[in-house]
């Protein structure tokens, strides 16, 4: 009897703070548990769960709540995370393939509790204190001959983008499983090597560890598209594979140039990122290998002209591979852009921006748009959009601000979210209609009620509309390339507002393909008894409608993160474009007294 | 300010969380859980929240009344100054939710905080009233007119979150929040208008409503770039503290001409950014086109976004930023303009239209004109005290209106026919509690006198009479030179004060008088259009009987409308389509697919067959906000009765326009002797307007009408069609947009894609296809190649090669000759040692040169092979003054000229 009361003693102050910590995530449980219209237990039990997962996620980012969460654990610091971040989906990967190929429910079983283990050691970066310089740095040597290394770090610009990667990842995969019905093992081993290789090349800080990454993403997509895709699947996954790969090489060309002429001063090799900084180019050099970097990186994003491996891609690809492709295959361009293309270029990424940024604004979020206007095809029309959302990425990077940077690195996540969710959403009308093109629907929204809504909602939030994520995104772009006098020269204001036009346009084009698709009459007899929203679909939904709506509204819980890194590097990146070029290639003494004894081999 | 109240402290003022967040509860709750709970829980929620909110700004507003009240007599106190040049304090209260995001900010690194932060002032409060209250009595309205609809739920979560929307943009305090609140009623506008999407005209208007909006919203970005940019606050405090600012930035170029470029100020440029967003949102000229067409929400949306809240807006916001408005003369004639313009093209319109809520429509849109026309001469509080009016007769009349097609589609079961006035009238016998209500709201908008249009609408007249809007510099030097001393101008400060004067820009003087004229010819066309709307649908007998209900469910309704337009053979129509669809008398329900079609007017269960089914009088939650809104419609204008002298809300205003109006903005000198006479033409236009009506529509029976479409049959269908904008629109903007973007489309798959991928998947397959054919496999050609390759590699061998790699070190250059089967070496330098003959060795292959800088010296090189053959080439070595080249190799073919060092890299 006492022990039961002590017990009881003990856990009732527990239950009280714990009660008031987390009221917010059980009322999400609740209203989630309370939303499904039809009468299935299971329903309503995966919904809860998916609305409180989503809510205690944000009340884990809270900034009181993480204040919380440092007391419960001392430590804080995980010196390998990184590591297992990578290494959870690789090694899971594996052990799918020792799973028979027909126990497919094995198969979902593990590939989803893999990507569960690697949600559980995202959250544990909440826990990493945001610092000066990268956070968790770890280095090992690998190939010390050639001066390789397994060097990986994080800091605040690359910190939401494995976040979002291991949050979009797994809803990608969940989705699928309602539509993949062949090869469902060979698909998860696709999937979770994918992954692996993302969050590797977003913590790599070597380039041949980052080059290994990049190129291993490249080849699991390509099986997605060449596998599960559509008619002309073989076509666009071998142009998206050309394509990228044209990139890469020149990347390749660049990243050896580099590494020997580092070399050549300092007598040791070294694939390095911190490293190969310290190398001072001419222009004329920095230049070409700007050139050769940017070109790889700008066909990943992509921006015009070298974007129409994109429309065909996520055409032909399956709706989980569009997903990934658009929410984060396509940040990889940008983020590689910001940390090798700014960081290893100074003084030519800074006198290439201008001009890139009147492409951007032009060719990106001007011309994707009206492309996208003139789409038949639904998941061409969100492909053109990427363009143009891409566009406004592009143009934040460019504006070289710290807001407008921010917003560039918010909006790659708010594209990540809203059109992974546009394109899971016509994944969820290609299952049903096995077409995409607009002709086919019109007044589905009164066959499909949730499911119009959630478009709809979505659509708000790809078109910007304040209160959704789009609008901070976009704001904070267009408010910093039109701050930004110094970096974008004469051009930034009219750039900027060339940029607010463009927000006509994206409401143009989604509106246009919401009215041909949902409202009207519904004429179409194949339409009148489409099945709502499934289970599935509304869980992998779930998440990004609260996200949609958390960033839109709390945006500051997401900026902060990378506040210090970003304007470290910016400060770090105008200090070194601001200084002459020398004439010829020097390498800089190394920053730290501790750091090894480079000779300078004059 | 030190005033403390016993709810709140006014600098967290939370009550405005709740007056903000019960209707966005009552939306996220109809929405999600409407439809499972059923009608009963939508009404009570969504009803029940706007009124509850409706409190909550009362006991707000009453609180605002009395913190006011305490300043001014705090203010009365301090100074005892005379109750003109008394400045009041402005008094807010304010409640920070959080902190939303850091923005750039220009010059430095640190940033422009954006909080969500609400707070609510004179201004503000009066809106707050008139967003909750009309709200509230539309929600009543609509919880019946919409109750047969199987979406109610929708609707009510759509309505919901209009209202939050709006209380968003009436309560925020920076610039980004009223943003949120401006963009969101304009999604709210674009879901509300297609509400019933089943029909693609209606979807199709709510997206030509959100892009017209996004068009304007653009505008609103640039403003709040700019003032962002240069005031560097995007709050309202900031904004009025440091607008100056703007005045003293750079000037934007506009035309560059011999005497000087003609540039304006970055106040005008930002003004004219904001104007934009509100020609968009308040549907002025050139936006206005979307208004009309929005006509195909419900009609209680109608009555509260699209004529009492959402399109007063612009107004609002104008008045909201009228400090920096002030400072730009220009920019005020600009809006002053476009107003009176939009005021009288949208009544030239109403004049014809025969839909009744098309009439209603265009009658906003030309009373929106009117507001702009007030606060664009620097009558701030009158042009609001318009929005404060009209929201009360215009939402009277639409949704006695609602009323009446309501009781219409009971007989006639068509969307299009219900609404068209030549199928009503005699309705004041079978409704009267709607008659008299839309009665006193017609008298007041057509400005009869005492009610409250006529007050408002008079004193925007008036006020667009008398009052001259000046450049703030131009402002000081006016006092300056009204001073006794200056009638003097050699005086110093008098004479620079006469050149401050002339050099900034204000309107010409015959400027008032002109607006005065466009304004009063509007308000004639007003009060016709609006009688001309009373007798149609009133007066005479129901001429709805002639409609047969079977044949009014044709499929295609406006077809049968389309003789109708010519405006002669009006009845026949009816006939015409009973003769032409009687076999078309199936039941409309079976067209459309199972039970859940969203029609609200399949709820009359009358029987259709029964022709003498009246028209009936709304129910009381239908007739009660109507007549409510009618009483206010009549008496509400004692709240600004300027010629009396007793103005409440005037005096309630002054806080947030006292600093500008007085200054800019001034009154010519004799105006209050103005007063009265100016109410003469406007009282005319009343009489004439109504008197027209009534002679034409109820005494000759429509002779005359009926004539004049004859006479001028073109003109009538050219304002029927709206004065065919639309189509030019169609044809200019939008056809342009179109072709811009079939371009870009054809761009994108053949010049893009075809160079980047066709052509160069072309140029590799071909290069494939030409080394393919080396690959012959044929035993003979490869052994046929193998001996060309063997000879070529002869040949090369026999032949010596005189080459040689340059090395420099300061001045000194050494060239190392390349080495080959038995090659000797014969050196010349020129002008100094040359070799006698060929030599071989180690030395031999060297050879050092000093070349001074900036000279040219030659030497050659002689080579002789093992097949006793000779070459020579000649190596020019130029020392640049800048010496970087550590290493070059330089090939030379015999013969010709040897390429020289590169100068520089």
């Amino acid at each position: 009897m006492q022990p039961a009361v002590a017990q009881a003693q003990q856990s009732m102050p527990v239950i009280g703070p714990f009660l008031a910590k987390m009221w917010p995530v059980l009322a999400a449980g609740a209203a989630g548990a309370l939303v499904p219209r039809r009468d299935s237990r299971s329903e309503r039990f995966w919904f809860a769960v998916a609305a409180a997962l989503a809510v205690l996620f944000l009340t884990l980012l809270w900034p009181d709540a993480k204040v919380a969460a440092e007391e419960a654990t001392a430590t804080g610091e995980y010196p390998h995370l990184l590591s297992w971040l990578i290494a959870i989906p690789v090694f899971g990967a594996l052990a799918v393939l020792f799973v028979p190929r027909q126990a497919t429910r094995a198969v979902q079983v593990i590939t989803m509790l893999v990507m569960a283990a690697e949600i559980v050691a995202t959250c544990l970066l909440f826990k990493v204190t945001p610092k000066e310089g990268f956070w968790l740095e770890e280095t090992v040597e690998w190939i010390p001959a050639w001066g390789i290394k397994y060097h990986v770090a994080l800091d605040g610009i690359s910190y939401w983008l494995i976040v979002l990667t291991s949050i979009l990842t797994p809803v990608a995969v969940f989705v699928s499983f309602g539509s993949i019905k062949t090869r469902l093992k060979d698909f998860c081993f696709a999937f979770l090597l994918l992954q692996g290789a993302m969050v590797g090349s977003l913590v790599a800080l070597d380039l041949f560890l980052f080059y290994v990454m990049w190129e291993a993403m490249l080849i699991p997509m390509y099986v997605l598209i060449g596998v599960w895709g559509g008619v002309d699947r073989i076509k666009a996954s071998i142009k998206f594979f050309i394509y990228t790969m044209a990139g890469s090489m020149l990347m390749l060309a660049a990243i050896l140039w580099i590494v020997f002429k580092y070399r050549a001063l300092s007598g040791t090799m070294s694939f390095d990122l911190v490293d190969l900084q310290r190398l001072g180019l001419p222009l004329v050099t920095q230049k070409w290998l700007f050139a050769g970097f940017a070109i790889a990186f700008l066909i990943k994003v992509p921006m015009f002209p070298v974007h129409t491996w994109l429309p065909d891609a996520h055409t032909q690809a399956p709706t989980g591979g569009s997903i990934i492709l658009a929410a984060v295959m396509l940040k990889l361009g940008c983020y590689g852009y910001i940390r090798f293309g700014m960081g290893l270029f100074p003084h030519a990424a800074h006198e290439a921006g201008a001009t890139l940024a009147g492409v951007a604004v032009v060719g990106g979020i001007i011309y994707g748009a009206l492309c996208a206007l003139k789409q038949n095809d639904i998941k061409r029309l969100v492909a053109y959009s990427s363009v143009s959302h891409l566009g406004y990425v592009m143009l934040g990077i460019f504006a070289g601000n710290p807001a407008s940077m921010e917003g560039a690195i918010l909006q790659m996540v708010n594209h990540g979210i809203s059109t992974g969710a546009l394109f899971l959403l016509v994944g969820v009308i290609y299952d049903r209609r096995h077409t995409r093109d607009v002709a086919e629907y019109g007044g589905i929204a009164k066959a499909m009620p949730w499911f119009a809504a959630v478009w709809v909602i979505v659509t708000f939030s790809s078109i910007g509309l304040p209160g959704t994520n789009g609008f901070i995104g976009e704001w904070l772009v267009i408010s910093g390339a039109f701050m930004s006098k110094g970096t974008l020269g004469q051009w930034g204001r009219s750039q900027a507002i060339g940029a607010a036009i463009g927000v006509i346009l994206g409401a143009a084009y989604m509106l246009t393909v919401t009215q041909k698709v949902f409202f009207g009459p519904l004429d179409n007899p194949k339409n009148k008894r489409l099945p709502d929203l499934t289970r599935r679909e509304a869980i992998a939904l779930a998440p990004l409608i609260v996200l949609v709506f958390a960033i839109g509204l709390f945006p500051r819980v997401f900026t902060e993160r990378m506040h210090g890194s970003v304007a470290a590097f910016l400060q770090d990146h105008t200090m070194r474009y601001s200084a002459t070029p020398p004439e010829k290639p020097v390498l800089a003494p190394p920053p730290a007294p501790a750091a090894p004894a480079a000779k300078a081999g004059e | 300010m030190e005033h403390a109240s016993s709810f709140a402290p006014a600098n967290n003022w939370f009550l405005l969380g709740l007056i903000l967040g019960l209707p966005l509860y009552g939306a996220f709750f109809n929405g999600v859980f409407g439809k499972r709970f059923g009608r009963g829980a939508v009404r009570f929620v969504g009803v029940g929240t706007i009124f509850v909110s409706f409190l909550a700004s009362i006991y707000t507003f009453m609180e605002l009344h009395k913190l006011h009240h305490h300043a001014e007599a705090a203010a009365k106190q301090a100074h005892g100054a005379s109750p003109a040049e008394l400045v009041i304090p402005t008094t807010k209260l304010s409640w920070l939710a959080w902190h939303w995001m850091d923005m750039a900010k220009f010059g430095t690194t640190d940033r422009l905080p954006i909080e969500v932060k609400f707070s609510v002032d004179q201004l503000s409060g009066v809106m707050l009233l008139v967003v909750t209250g009309v709200g509230f009595l539309i929600h009543l309205y609509a919880s019946s007119y919409m109750a047969k609809d199987p979406s109610y739920h929708r609707f009510f979560a759509y309505l919901n979150l209009f209202i939050f929307s709006m209380l968003t943009l009436v309560l925020a305090d920076n610039l980004p929040v009223l943003f949120v609140g401006w963009e969101g009623v304009g999604a709210c506008s674009y879901l509300l208008i297609g509400f019933w999407f089943d029909k693609t005209e209606n979807a199709a208007a709510g997206r030509k409503a959100f892009i017209a909006n996004r068009i304007g919203d653009v505008g609103m970005i640039a403003g709040m770039l700019i003032v962002g940019y240069y005031v560097g606050a995007l709050d309202w405090d900031g904004i009025n503290q440091n607008s100056e600012r703007l005045l003293n930035a750079e000037r934007i170029t506009i035309i560059q001409r011999a005497a000087g470029p003609i540039t304006i100020s970055m106040a005008t440029a930002a003004c004219l950014c904001f104007f934009i967003g509100c020609t968009g949102k308040s549907a002025q000229i050139p936006l206005y086109v979307w208004l009309p067409d929005a006509m195909a929400g419900p009609t209680p949306v109608s009555a509260l976004i699209h004529a009492a809240t959402m399109v007063t807006s612009g107004v609002y916001l104008i008045c909201r930023l009228n400090h920096v408005f002030a400072m730009s003369p220009f920019a005020m004639a600009v809006v002053a303009v476009t107003g009176a313009a939009t005021a009288l093209f949208a009544a030239t319109i109403g004049l014809v239209q025969n839909d009744l809520k098309k009439v209603l429509a265009y009658s906003t849109v030309s009373q929106l004109g009117f507001m702009f026309l007030g606060v664009g001469v620097g009558a701030f509080g009158m042009g609001f005290f318009h929005v404060f009016t009209h929201a009360f007769f215009k939402a009277c009349l639409f949704l006695g209106a609602g009323s009446v097609i309501h009781a219409m589609h009971a007989r006639i079961h068509d969307d299009v026919k219900s609404q068209d006035m030549r199928f009503m009238g005699g309705l004041k016998k079978y409704m009267p509690w709607t008659f008299y209500s839309m009665a006193a709201a017609t008298l007041a908008i057509s400005g009869f006198p005492l009610t409250a249009g006529f007050f408002s609408k008079d004193g925007i007249l008036f006020k667009a009479f008398t009052n001259r809007v000046l450049h703030p510099v131009a402002a000081t030097a006016q006092t300056v030179l009204n001073r006794p001393e200056c009638k003097d101008l050699t005086l110093t400060h008098c004479k620079q004060a006469s050149i401050d004067y002339a050099q900034h820009w204000h309107a010409p003087e015959w400027f008032g008088p002109l607006l005065f004229v466009v304004g009063i010819i509007a308000a004639t066309c007003t009060a016709f259009y609006m009688f001309r709307l009373l007798f149609k649908t009133f007066w005479g007998e129901f001429r709805g009987w002639s409609v047969d209900p079977a044949a009014a469910i044709a499929p295609d309704p406006f077809k049968n409308l389309e003789p109708l337009e010519e405006g002669v053979t009006e009845y026949a129509a009816g006939h015409e389509a009973h003769d032409g669809h009687e076999h078309a008398h199936t039941d409309p329900h079976d067209l459309i697919d199972g039970d859940r079609h969203d029609d609200h007017h399949d709820h009359h269960d009358e029987d259709l067959t029964v022709p003498a089914a009246p028209p009936h009088e709304a129910p009381w939650q239908m007739a009660v906000p109507v007549a409510i809104l009618g009483a206010f419609a009549i008496f509400a204008g004692w709240l600004y009765a300027e010629p009396f002298h007793f103005e409440p809300m005037g005096h309630w205003l002054h806080g947030v326009f006292q600093t500008v109006v007085g200054h800019e903005v001034i009154q010519v000198a004799n105006a209050a002797k103005l007063e009265w006479p100016l109410m003469g033409p406007g009282v005319l236009a009343f009489a004439v307007g109504a008197g027209l009506a009534y002679v034409w529509y109820v005494r000759d029976e429509e002779r005359v009408p009926k004539q004049l479409v004859a006479s001028w049959p073109r003109l009538h269908r050219a304002a029927y069609n709206k004065w065919y904008v639309d189509e030019i629109y169609e044809a200019t903007v939008i056809g342009g947009a179109d072709a811009l973007a079939d371009g870009a489309a054809l761009m994108d798959v053949w010049i893009v894609d075809g160079i980047l991928a066709k052509l160069s998947a072309l140029i590799v397959s071909g290069l494939g296809a030409l080394l393919r054919s080396f690959q012959t496999g044929v035993v003979h050609v490869y052994s046929g190649v193998l001996a060309v390759g063997t000879l070529g590699l002869f040949v090369f061998f026999v032949r010596p090669h005189p080459e040689a790699t340059v090395m420099k070190e300061g001045d000194t250059y050494t060239l190392e000759a390349a080495a080959g089967t038995g090659y000797e070496y014969k050196w010349e330098v020129e002008g100094g040692e040359a070799d006698k003959d060929f030599v071989t060795g180690d030395q031999a292959t060297k050879r050092t040169v000093q070349v001074p800088l900036d000279a040219t010296r030659k030497i050659t090189l002689e080579v002789k092979n093992a097949f006793g053959r000779t070459a020579k080439q000649t190596f020019t070595l130029t020392n640049p003054k800048p010496a970087p080249v550590p290493s070059m190799s330089v090939q030379g073919m015999p013969g010709r000229p040897p390429p020289r060092p590169p100068a520089g890299h």
